[in-house]
């Protein structure tokens, strides 16, 4: 018959090495990413010319391997400048100088078990 | 770019699948040689070389399949976002690959003497291959329960490779083994832990459901709870074949020869092929959002009601000229008059809108019609089990009229349909992939036939079709995952989910009823079973529509 304080002393140390080399790797990893806020809502209209940016995530996500980007209404792009985190789930940026029209955010992020997610919040800049 | 990062999403399911299944069985094998072949009498050379060997072979798999996820996913990374690799280099899910990979290449490395003694200490790979999985899963990502959800999911996996891992060693045990009372002690003893380790499977499983879907409506009404209940299915099933296992083991002789042995193996077979299946639904799962993410374009009982009421397959078919063109018919359009192609950024959508409604037409009639045959193939085949209709095994052979279905349906803007020559419409991928799909499902056609009507008598020939089906229906489940959780994606899953379960049903189902022993009173049953999901298969395409 199956030793049951040999098994589960077996499974047990089976179970503690996993765990301890889990908490080992720290920060840990995400699955697929998806936008449960933002500001500029989207297909809200903001005031210009400095629009803040606000994206925020289901998970944790990575951001020195995230990327932002404006689309302008003359359909040319800008990079967005990422800040440091102040929450794992939150991305911020700050886009400044924006004319009145049409305008989205395309954001692509890494959620840290590698899946990229890609998306886009349109919104409108209103004048000042 | 976009079509790169979809296309990776396609690959990072596959090698996913492939780490789980590798991960599963090689942690599985060090689980088995520690936990249930641990006397001497029960560790035969026999046995643990040809374990070993399955082990290592994992183990290389699983440490290949990590360095391809790694280099794949670095390569868009640093394409798609101009970061320096050397950046890339620190992301976490390269630590979890290098962790997994090490665990890897140690158990294929493992020294001879350790095998022999059954050391515990190769636990410790398999748990790093384990770790590294759970930390790259949705558990460890989650801002609130994450210690419970890391908890569950650890246990989740270790209780899938004890069981579901084990299963392959079982199968070796049962014939490498040859002290009888020995090898009966071997299976008694893992019987013992596989209903340990199904219990924690279904705990944890429920817990985390509970976290990761929360509410009955989350379970119909969005991928990850669709592709749940497929997976739940699976587990089911999978609980039966263990269940029969469970009392061939009670009374089992200990004799490889007798017929209890003989089904057991075979049992075996099946559970491991559709255990393949649970972890293919499970990882899957793993890349799709959460079904409590999901708050929005959730489908509700009356959508789905009224999308899969009952009515009058469509025998109608909107003309060519009325259907839109091919995305590659209006890019070449487009480029020819020099017009800007919409731009898409997001995965999964496209610059044109081509689902007009004689669009939806045309594809209801291209289901409904392949459901009318696949229906008159399983009643056929299901004619075919009685010895008054033996005329019917010629149900094969209905697979030549899909084929003739798909060369006239498929490409309908290429010749014999469309204005694109023969040799013009070779050249679009698309379409050499569907004329090559024809010219297989005729050669398979045929072959089958001639396997019914017992002009090919090779035993392996057999079971060409089984795996077939098997295999249809496994690439049926991973592919049905929608990238963004729109209604309509949904509901054309929540049709065709049901399509890839029966379709791996019917092969393991057909795979078993020649496989079982002849004494063996389940296989008249079984004989059943396979061509009533084929006649299921076929209500539920004639079933279907777009609106």
């Amino acid at each position: 018959m199956l030793n049951p304080r040999e098994s589960v002393r077996t499974l047990l140390l089976f179970a503690a090495v996993a765990g301890s080399l889990l908490l080992l790797l720290g920060r840990a990893i995400d699955a697929h990413a998806v936008l449960k806020e933002s500001r500029p809502a989207a297909n809200s209209s903001v005031a210009g010319p400095d629009v803040p940016i606000m994206l925020r995530y289901n998970e944790r996500i990575n951001s020195k391997l995230s990327k932002l980007q404006l689309l302008n209404p003359d359909n040319s792009t800008t990079d967005l400048k990422i800040e440091e985190q102040t929450s794992a789930d939150t991305l911020n940026a700050k886009a400044t100088g924006l004319k009145p029209g049409a305008y989205r955010i395309r954001w692509q992020v890494l959620a840290p078990d590698g899946h990229i997610t890609r998306g886009e919040v349109p919104f409108t800049v209103t004048g000042s | 770019m976009v079509q790169l990062i979809s296309m990776f999403g396609i690959l990072v399911v596959l090698l996913r699948a492939a780490i789980l299944c590798l991960q599963t069985v090689a942690a599985g094998g060090t689980v088995f040689l520690t936990v249930v072949a641990r006397r001497k009498e029960e560790r035969s050379d026999a046995l643990l070389n040809s374990s070993w060997n399955l082990i290592r072979r994992s183990a290389v798999g699983l440490a290949l399949a990590q360095l391809l996820f790694v280099v794949a996913n670095s390569f868009v990374l640093v394409y798609s976002t101009g970061i320096p690799l050397a950046a890339v280099l620190g992301a976490d899910f390269i630590w979890a690959a290098v962790l997994a990979m090490a665990g890897a290449v140690a158990l294929a490395c493992w020294p001879e003497a350790w095998r022999r003694t059954g050391n515990l200490l190769c636990i410790v790979p398999a748990a790093m291959m384990v770790a590294a999985s759970v930390a790259t899963s949705h558990a460890a990502s989650r801002m609130e329960g994450r210690g419970l959800l890391v908890t569950l999911t650890s246990l989740h996996y270790i209780a899938t490779a004890s069981w579901l891992g084990g299963l392959p060693y079982l199968l070796l045990a049962a014939k490498r083994i040859s002290n009888d009372q020995a090898r009966k002690e071997t299976l008694r003893r893992f019987s013992l832990l596989a209903q340990v380790s199904v219990a924690v499977l279904f705990l944890a499983g429920f817990g985390m459901s509970c976290v990761y879907v929360g509410s009955w409506d989350a379970l119909y009404g969005t991928a990850y709870g669709v592709m749940l209940g497929a997976k739940i299915s699976l587990s089911l099933v999978l609980l039966l074949l263990g269940a029969a296992n469970y009392f061939i083991v009670r009374g089992i002789s200990t004799d490889t020869g007798t017929p209890g042995t003989k089904s057991l193996l075979r049992f075996g077979e099946a559970e491991i092929g559709i255990g393949l299946s649970v972890i293919l639904a499970a990882t899957s799962m793993t890349s799709q959002p959460p079904s409590v993410d999901m708050a929005q374009d959730r489908v509700s009982v009356r959508e789905i009601v009224e999308r899969f009421a009952p009515r009058m397959p469509r025998l109608s078919s909107p003309g060519v000229k009325e259907i839109s063109p091919t995305m590659d018919v209006l890019l070449k359009r487009a480029a020819a008059e020099g017009k800007a192609v919409p731009s898409t950024f997001v995965p999964g959508r496209t610059g044109f809108n081509t689902n007009t409604p004689a669009d939806k037409a045309w594809s209801e009639y291209n289901h409904n019609c392949a459901g009318l045959v696949v229906f008159l193939m399983g009643i056929l085949a299901l004619l075919s089990r009685s010895r008054y209709f033996s005329w019917a095994k010629i149900w094969p052979l209905a697979f030549l009229l899909l084929a003739l279905f798909l060369f006239f349906r498929a490409d309908p803007e290429s010749w014999p349909m469309g204005t694109n020559g023969f040799w013009e419409s070779l050249a679009v991928a698309d379409v050499l992939q569907h004329r090559a799909a024809v010219v297989l499902i005729v050669v398979f056609a045929i072959f089958q036939y001639r396997v019914e009507t017992q002009r090919v008598k090779s035993a392996a020939a057999a079971l060409v079709f089984p795996g077939v089906c098997a295999i249809g229906g496994l690439v049926l489940l991973t592919h049905t995952h929608a990238l963004v959780n729109v209604k309509d994606e949904l509901l054309v899953e929540l049709s065709h989910t049901p399509l890839a379960v029966l379709g791996i049903l019917a092969g393991w189902s057909r795979w078993l009823e020649l496989r079982l022993p002849q004494e063996n009173a389940t296989r008249k049953y079984l004989a059943w079973v396979w061509p009533a999901c084929f006649i299921l298969v076929g209500l539920i395409l004639m079933d279907y529509h777009e609106g």
